[in-house]
């Protein structure tokens, strides 16, 4: 199936319903188009194969102000027409949003071309298929014997945004995600080593290097207990991701600065980490998985979060813009979305680098601990940027400079703020994270050091 | 009954070399989420989805594909596109695949009960009562914002399978709650009723919403959010720990309903979701908790968002015991599963989120069981604890063993009374251990089913819609603190 020939004589007939709107009322549309391939393989087998072709479109309606929010499948003329009824009707029942500042007009900036693999958007089952092999066999020939579970998504969506000022826009991205875990259930405790990559071209993923680096994680003696505490941490890449991936959204989302509970609300234009952290949202940039425009038509840019440790202001959508009285800055999510509930969140981060190297990070810690990622992260007071997650897949004790062994794994229960404002020296390379495989949220970091983090328990593993 | 268009699906799906293979049909899938915010319409989203399904199995693998697009052309393209799917995976490996065989195909016609069609409601009705019961929550200045939500689904499926199973199901849920933030400074405080994160669900009509007057329960709620900016940080230490039905039935869901998905036992969402502490060969020996801890799976309970007929593998819904007196006697298994376990027939839990996810092993309705005593008994053996109801975070290990809660609300109990207000109210702990030190479970009269509409899972991530009865009850010595 091939997603750019499927339905643009409908997407035209759909471009009617936000032109000549009577007085008083506008509106906006996103059409989307998706397909993805995701092959999930687990006890050396692929044993979830996947893919998934799908349209929709969401119709936004205001009646002066007071806004309705309708998306269907059924892009058939009836499905349309229900679908712009029934997005009418809600605006007239609505609420008043006072501050509407209406939809975005076309002369906004205009998007930049972004990077986009054809050859990823086309990608057939065999040869997804061949990847997940790839990364399978790489993992098995380094570790033997030991249990190899992971994952592949590579896919393509094609978003078109109209409104009722003029403005029609349309992005194109592709993304390739994979991710593999190596675990040995048959040693007490178990052990357990991770990879996982992300690139707009399924031919960059690297597939025998992630499997590779997997298996080589996979501790070779047994974990040992730590007491709870504060530690200083080297956080590997995965586990900065997500920090930053909550420091956005505890931080960065409007919707917290609109209803108080922001983390970063008293302290806009103050020094909240060391001059050394640069973060910025920028979903135009090849490091990510690019894409041109948000679910408003808004052009993507480059938005400074933390510069020099400074901290911005939070972004913004249509809704939070005409609320907090600022800018657009091209960070809106689907209206109809339940990610609606944070409102617009930066969803493509890039945490600058540093100069160190992994082995420079340990060797700046006399006593601390290694972490390579965390699992199951939530929020415990969204005031405090106070977060709670597991370690997992390789935690381990640094001893005057060196690692010296693994360690069971631990809770931690620290705020973010804490994390960054700690953070002593940042790692030179950096890697592509996007959690939901589908290139929606997306954060490339490096690793970093950070002189206090708090565990305030421990597991049996 | 069968739907043309599975039909012709089916039949795309089972070239030579497929041994098996099931279309599911939904047409349509109804959504409502209207959402009241500071006065102000935070979300008044409709969405009307449809779609089609296909998995197949041939002796080596399994295949699945999905679309938005409901024609011939689309139901046979997406059929053709699992059966290569499945011929790619089956080229990895040597090991043939094995499922349950399931007495009887399953046929028939499954409906949610309800009295008042939710979306027949008016919109303007449901509209006022949430502006109503959202501007009560604002009892003060310090409630920074107030929120009220409503939210309908109503699915209609087809299910068609190789094997002669054919079914239609036409599945309604309904829920809604309020919540208000208080702030001051730097202190941020929730308070929400029915529950959390969305209030209330239940497969119902809008009989249920109106059942659970959001206007009367308002102010309160409001007044308990102002309240919490004032209320002592949750003291530290080990302590008794009374759960109120709400949380324990998260607790369950984390530490009970995840821990026995047989997928995670046997490895398969290893790299995601994460395994279990359970091995396979602890069934049926294994101590889970005190011998007052009983929970079942069960798939035919009124009102449960896990309610069903069947599940997407035509497997008849059942109720499954999971702990019996503290002992681990069952899982929540698939046809694959429990043919891998050794099972004789799959305990029907296998469930998709939509026409184009494949099914998963996800929870029914895992319900912990009343006990015998009143909210005032139980309470009475209590000198010193902490009361605490209605989560505010949730976060547990990927074995499903170290966990960690955090409620909105806390309350002292002194000398078997519950007495002052606490905030930011955390426990910890280890699963077998905390529910081995369950040393009391309230009677039906604390005993509530609570829907639990965003439990995640998979990839491509799939959200599922489960349900928890749960009373009241306490344990001893478990660690509590303060955020």
């Amino acid at each position: 199936m091939n997603v750019a020939s499927r339905t643009p004589r409908r997407r035209d007939a759909i471009a009617e319903s936000v032109r000549g709107l009577s007085s008083g009322t506008s509106a906006d549309l996103r059409w989307t188009e998706s397909l993805w391939t995701t092959i999930r393989f687990a006890n050396g087998r692929i044993h979830q194969p996947h893919h998934e072709w799908n349209v929709n479109l969401s119709y936004r309606f205001a009646d002066g102000n007071r806004l309705g929010t309708s998306t269907t499948g059924d892009t058939s003329p009836a499905g349309i027409d229900e679908v712009v009824r029934s997005a009418r009707s809600l605006a007239r029942v609505a609420p008043k949003e006072p501050k509407f500042p209406g939809f975005p007009t076309d002369s906004a900036p205009r998007p930049r071309p972004v990077a986009f693999s054809a050859a990823s958007a086309r990608i057939s089952p065999e040869e997804a298929t061949r990847i997940a092999e790839r990364i399978l066999t790489a993992a098995a020939s380094r570790a033997p014997g030991a249990r190899i579970a992971g994952v592949v998504n590579i896919g393509t969506e094609r978003r078109r945004v109209l409104n009722s000022s003029g403005l029609d826009r349309s992005t194109r991205t592709s993304a390739a995600q994979a991710s593999v875990l190596v675990d040995r259930p048959d040693r007490d405790p178990p052990v357990s080593g991770w990879s996982e990559g992300a690139h707009f071209d399924a031919a960059k993923l690297a597939p025998e290097k992630i499997g590779r680096e997997a298996a080589e994680r996979v501790a070779t003696t047994a974990p040992v207990s730590v007491a709870p505490g504060a530690y200083r941490v080297v956080l590997r890449d995965s586990a900065v991701a997500s920090i930053i991936e909550f420091l956005a959204a505890l931080g960065f989302g409007a919707n917290g600065e609109v209803e108080g509970w922001s983390c970063l609300r008293r302290l806009r234009g103050k020094s909240v980490a060391p001059p050394a952290i640069d973060l910025v949202d920028d979903a135009r940039s090849r490091g990510t998985l690019p894409g041109a425009i948000d679910y408003e038509g808004v052009a993507t840019r480059r938005t400074p979060l933390l510069e020099h440790g400074v901290a911005r202001p939070a972004v913004t959508d249509v809704v939070t813009s005409g609320r907090l009285g600022r800018p657009l800055t091209g960070h809106a999510v689907p209206p109809e979305s339940p990610s609606g509930e944070w409102g617009p969140v930066p969803t493509h981060l890039l945490l600058a680098p540093g100069d160190a190297s992994e082995e420079e990070l340990i060797r700046s810690t006399r006593r601390g601990l290694l972490v390579t990622r965390f699992h199951y992260v939530r929020v415990v007071d969204p005031g405090r940027g106070l977060i709670t997650g597991m370690t997992r897949d390789g935690t381990y004790r640094i001893e005057n400079g060196e690692v010296v062994q693994p360690v069971r794994n631990l809770r931690f229960t620290e705020s973010v703020l804490t994390t960054l404002k700690g953070t002593e020296l940042v790692g030179r390379a950096t890697r592509a994270h996007n959690t939901d495989g589908r290139g929606g949220f997306t954060s490339t970091c490096p690793a970093i050091l950070s002189r206090s983090f708090r565990f305030t328990s421990a597991t049996l593993f | 009954m069968a739907d043309e268009l599975a039909e012709t699906a089916l039949r795309a799906a089972t070239p030579s070399g497929v041994e098996y293979a099931d279309v599911r049909v939904i047409r349509p899938k109804r959504y409502l989420h209207l959402a009241v915010r500071d006065g102000g319409a935070s979300a008044l989203t409709s969405s009307l989805s449809s779609g089609l399904g296909v998995r197949v199995r041939t002796r080596l693998a399994w295949g699945f594909a999905g679309t938005s697009e409901l024609n011939p052309a689309a139901a046979r393209d997406t059929a053709r596109r699992a059966v290569r799917l499945a011929r790619a995976a089956g080229r990895t490996t040597a090991r043939p695949l094995r499922v349950t065989e399931e007495t009887g195909p399953s046929r028939g016609r499954y409906a949610t009960k309800l009295r008042e069609e939710p979306f027949e409601v008016p919109r303007d009705d449901i509209l006022e009562l949430l502006v109503d019961a959202e501007k009560r929550l604002h009892v003060g200045p310090e409630v920074k914002s107030g929120a009220a939500s409503f939210q309908a689904w109503d699915e209609t499926k087809e299910f068609l399978s190789s094997e002669g199973a054919s079914y239609a199901a036409r599945i309604v849920h309904v829920g809604a709650g309020v919540t208000a933030t208080a702030v001051r400074g730097a202190l941020v405080q929730r308070r929400s009723a029915p529950n959390s994160f969305g209030g209330a669900c239940h497969q119902s009509g809008f009989e249920f919403v109106r059942g659970l007057e959001l206007d009367a329960r308002a102010a309160s709620v409001g007044k308990d959010a102002v309240a919490l900016l004032d209320a002592p940080v949750c003291p530290t230490g080990p302590t008794t720990l009374v759960l109120g039905s709400s949380q324990l039935a998260l607790q369950v869901h984390e530490s009970v309903g995840h821990a026995t998905e047989l997928d995670r036992i046997f490895g398969s969402e290893a790299a995601y979701a994460g395994t279990s502490w359970v091995s396979p060969g602890a069934i049926g020996s294994l101590t889970y908790g005190s011998d007052l801890m009983n929970v079942v799976a069960d798939a035919t309970e009124p009102g449960g968002l896990g309610t069903f007929g069947w599940d997407d593998e035509g497997v008849a819904a059942q109720r499954v015991p999971i702990v019996e007196a503290g002992r681990l006697v069952g899982v929540l298994s698939s046809r694959e599963s429990a043919a891998e376990l050794g099972l004789p027939r799959s305990g029907g839990t296998a469930r998709a989120d939509g026409p184009d996810r494949a099914p998963l092993i996800r929870m029914t309705n895992v319900d912990l069981l009343p006990g015998d005593l009143s909210m005032e008994e139980l309470l009475e053996d209590v000198d010193e604890g902490v009361y605490m109801e209605t989560n505010r975070s949730w976060s547990i290990d990927d074995k499903r063993l170290n966990f960690q809660f955090g409620t909105e609300v806390g309350y002292r109990i002194s000398h078997g009374e519950l007495g002052a207000l606490v905030r930011n109210p955390i426990y910890a702990g280890m699963t077998p251990e905390f529910w081995r030190s369950m040393d009391a479970v309230g009677d039906a009269s604390t005993w509530q089913l609570w829907g639990v509409p965003n439990c995640g899972k998979g990839q491509p991530g799939q959200v599922a819609r489960v349900s928890h009865g749960a009373p009241v009850a306490r344990f001893r010595r478990v660690a509590v603190r303060g955020a």
